[in-house]
Parts: structure tokens; C-alpha cells; sequence
């Protein structure tokens, strides 16, 4: 059965577009997609998110049990800072990309895709230890993500915390929202500068009510996953079961930054390898030359070769041409080669370009 | 709710086409098709003079979302081309029977509209879409 957020009604009256997206029932957009896009970009844009998955890892064995399954070093967190990482497979292959929040010594609140949390949940509870608690809290919380250039205004007027004006990047806490914890991130994955929110089910609405009304003044519009994909995808941010899956690692898709721990870590064996070998395949980002929108899926040939396939595709708002990324064979090609990417049975022209296509605002 | 002018007819795949005079015709997507594929970016354009049959591909449009080939309701000739929708495919999406009409056509076989949609009939075609 398909599955609504707690702002299924907003979305309505709203006049969102709905979808179903990974079982759940979200809008695509609520009026134009570039306009959305371009919302965020340059004033705010609000995200119902709420189809993810968070997951609290607790006790005494939290720690460790962290330590062994993912590849990122889990020392560079402290209390009230988060990171990016994600959990691999023996083989390096990736299981899901995830957000790690260190709430205390013994305690992470983990942020999952929402196609993959009853995989992740297996894997974890699989994987953990008798001093180690895994809580699946996704039923009842609700996120919220504020992105964009004026969204630390927006929150300061809203969340009557001095915090939100002051926290760093990857930074979090926790206050009180209409007598209710929530936690307030200074994170996202538009490429600007943004807050995520998290809520109990009952507070979304007031919440999300609250943001839109105060966000007005800025010309704050509501985001649907269209514009949501064409930011990240601007951001060259990975996007599971796109650049990130069972199997390709992270160090393919060009997150070998990821892999720095030191422990015995699931997967350890190959991504250590790769990282310091070199991997099989690289991850690319590419525009295309005349008009024409890539989409996942293209073959990328070059000297008549195929050598690799576009993982995300789309046409780029901010630049207004088409853009992707592709996983290719290692050191086949380098930043300004040419190639081409086969769009719709066409082979049209496409150019290796610097990751990211658009540079973190904030 | 879309808007489905009585005054045209339409295909299955949502193009419609509105007749000039006896054999000459204007054709476009409907204001759902545009709706249903959001922001255009791209329009492929077919070429003036290339002769089409019924239902043959003419042209494509692309969306941020998705892409969706456009073809000729009626047999012709292409007889002419919005070419404002190269450098503005938004037209599509603002006044799609208007300015965001894509090409023209010399009618061939004028009996071939028998074969196309009237507006309710069109209306119930995308009804199960909605």
C-alpha cells in the first residue's frame, strides 16, 4: 500500500503535483520544476523528506558497532556534528549512503533512503552486537528540509534558538519546538546552504506552516523531488541505486574520501585495495555540447568503444544544458576529453567536466 | 483540469491539430501533455517540406522530467515551424494551442481526421491518466 507523510493534506492544498515515489505518495512539483529549482538556489525552498528513514543506534557498543560497519573514520565526529558516509558490503558494494548524526558517546541518529531502510535495518540488526540497540524511528518522525541563501533567516525566525543563527556546517542540536524536541541540522543535499528538521509526526504541519509564513518575505517556495533531483544532481551529489549500489563502491563513484578508517571495517579489504590501487571504474561528471537532455542509462563510447554508462542525467537549471554522471572504465577519460553519450539511439557530443557542476553555496 | 478546446481534434498521443483552412493545418501537444511532462527545455523541430504520414515521428520534446516524441496527426507535407521554441520552449508549457503550436501541415487526406479524437472523446482517452 502506498504510503503518505504527515503533510499528504499541505501537498494537496498546495496543489502539488503526487507521485508515487519508492511506495511513498509525494509531489513531483507544485508548479515548475525550474521554478523550484531556481527557488532554492537563490531564496528558499522547502522539502517534505519525510519518506526517509531515521534510525537510532544506542549503548554501550554503539561505538564499535559503527566503527565496523562503515569505511569513514567515526573519530572525526563529536557530540552535535554529523557526517556523510554510507555501509558496504564485503565486496565494497554499497548497501545504502547515510548521514551520521553523534548525538553522545553513546548514541548516533542515523538518516537512510527511504527505498532501502528495511535493507539497512536487516544489515544492521544482522551486524550488531548485545550492547548495541537499533530503533527504527521513521514511522514516526517527519523531516523537513529548509535550503537556500536566506533559510538561516527563515529558521532564526521560526526556532527562537541563538543557535540557529551560529551553527556550523554539518552541525546539529536540539531544541524546543511548541513544548516538542526537534532537531535541527545545519545540513541538506541541494548544494546550498540548509537546515534539516526533524520532527515528531504531529508538529510537521505547524512547522511546515510556520517556515512557509515566515519564509515569505524571502519568496520561500515549496520543492517537490523534481527540482530536489536537479539539485543534487547540480551538486554531483550521489543518489543511491544511481551512482551508489550494491555494486559499485565508493571509491568508484568517486567517493574515496569516505574510505579513511583505520579498523576492521565490512568491506575493508577492497576499498583499502581500491583506494590505494586504483579502482576498476571511475565516476565522471559530463555536459553536453548542443542541446538535448541526457538521462541515466546512455552509453558512453569513445573511439567507437563502449566503455561505460551515464549513471544520472538531466538538464541543469542553473546552466541551463544538459548534465551527468557516468561510471566509466578507470583512466579512460580525463577532465576536457570528448566523448559520446548515446541519447536515444543518437551519439551526440559530451565533455568530461570538473565535479561538482555547481559549488556548495553557503 | 486541462483545457481541451472543442473547436480541435486530437491523437492518441495528445498532439492536436487545428484546421486552417481546407488543407492546411496547425499542430501542437496538449495543454495535458505539457502538463504531464512539466518544464520543457527542448523541442526538436520537424523540417519544412519533409512529407509525413499519419502518425509518423516529427519532433521531440524534452522536459526536466521527461522526453516524449511528437507525431504528425495527419499524412502532408510540413509546411512550416514554430521556430520561437528553440530559443523559447516554454511557450509549450504557457499557451500550448497558441504560441506554442510546433509545426504546420498541407493535409494530404483530409479524411483522415474521421480517425482522430473530438474533444470529449479526448477527455475520456486521459481521464485514466489523471
Amino acid at each position: 500500500m502506498i504510503q503518505r507523510t504527515a503533510l499528504h493534506g499541505e501537498h494537496l492544498a498546495l496543489k502539488g503535483r503526487m507521485v508515487d515515489f519508492a511506495g511513498w505518495e509525494l509531489p513531483v512539483m507544485y508548479s515548475s520544476i525550474i521554478e523550484e529549482h531556481n527557488a532554492t538556489r537563490t531564496k528558499a525552498g522547502l522539502f517534505d523528506v519525510s519518506h526517509m528513514g531515521e534510525v537510532i543506534v544506542k549503548g554501550t557498543g554503539a561505538e564499535s558497532f559503527l566503527r565496523r560497519l562503515i569505511p569513514t573514520r567515526l573519530s572525526k565526529l563529536a557530540p552535535g556534528t554529523s557526517m556523510y558516509s554510507c555501509l558496504c558490503r564485503d565486496n565494497g558494494g554499497v548497501v545504502d549512503d547515510i548521514f551520521i548524526f553523534m548525538v553522545s558517546e553513546t548514541e548516533y541518529y542515523i538518516v537512510v533512503n527511504a527505498a532501502t531502510l528495511d535493507g539497512d535495518l536487516d544489515w544492521m540488526r544482522t551486524h550488531a552486537t548485545g550492547d548495541t540497540e537499533i530503533i527504527d524511528v521513521s514511522a514516526e518522525t517527519s523531516k523537513i528540509d529548509l535550503q537556500g541563501p536566506a533559510s538561516g533567516d527563515i529558521l532564526k525566525k521560526v526556532v527562537g534558538d541563538e543557535r540557529a543563527g551560529s551553527m556550523g556546517r554539518f552541525q546539529f542540536f536540539h531544541t524546543d519546538y511548541k513544548g516538542v524536541r526537534m532537531m535541527v541540522s545545519r545540513t541538506g543535499y541541494t548544494g546550498e546552504n540548509g537546515y534539516e528538521l526533524f520532527v515528531p509526526n504531529d508538529l510537521a504541519v505547524p512547522l511546515w506552516r510556520d517556515i512557509l509564513g515566515a519564509g515569505e518575505a524571502y519568496g520561500i517556495r515549496p520543492v517537490g523531488l523534481g527540482a530536489r533531483d536537479t539539485l543534487r544532481l547540480e551538486a554531483a551529489y550521489s543518489l543511491y541505486g544511481h551512482e551508489l549500489s550494491d555494486t559499485i563502491t565508493p571509491v568508484e563513484a568517486g567517493l574515496g574520501w569516505l574510505v579513511t578508517s583505520a579498523d576492521d571495517y565490512i568491506g575493508r579489504g577492497v576499498l583499502a585495495g581500491q583506494k590505494e590501487n586504483g579502482a576498476p571504474r571511475a565516476l565522471i561528471c559530463f555536459e553536453l555540447e548542443g542541446r538535448g537532455v541526457p538521462r541515466e542509462h546512455c552509453k558512453v563510447i569513445k573511439d567507437g568503444v563502449g566503455i561505460g554508462i551515464s549513471t544520472s542525467g538531466g538538464f541543469s537549471p542553473t546552466f541551463k544544458k544538459g548534465i551527468g554522471m557516468a561510471l566509466v572504465r578507470a583512466g579512460s577519460l580525463g577532465i576536457g576529453d570528448w566523448f559520446s553519450l548515446v541519447v536515444r539511439d543518437n551519439p551526440v557530443p559530451a565533455r568530461v567536466v570538473k565535479r561538482p557542476f555547481y559549488a556548495f553555496n553557503g | 483540469m486541462s483545457n481541451i478546446p472543442e473547436d480541435l481534434k486530437y491523437t492518441k498521443d495528445s498532439e492536436w491539430i487545428r484546421m486552417d483552412d481546407e488543407f492546411n493545418a496547425t499542430c501542437g501537444i496538449t495543454d495535458h501533455a505539457q502538463e504531464m511532462l512539466t518544464d520543457i527545455v527542448f523541442v526538436e523541430l520537424p523540417e519544412t517540406g519533409m512529407e509525413v504520414a499519419q502518425g509518423e515521428q516529427v519532433g521531440v520534446v524534452e522536459s526536466v522530467k521527461a522526453v516524449s516524441n511528437v507525431y504528425s496527426p495527419l499524412s502532408g507535407r510540413i509546411a512550416g515551424v514554430n521556430q520561437a521554441l528553440e530559443n523559447s520552449p516554454e511557450l509549450l508549457n504557457g499557451d500550448p494551442y497558441g504560441e506554442g503550436w510546433i509545426f504546420k501541415i498541407e493535409v494530404k487526406s483530409p479524411g483522415e481526421l474521421d480517425s482522430l479524437m473530438n474533444a470529449d472523446a479526448y477527455a475520456a482517452h486521459i481521464e485514466p491518466e489523471k
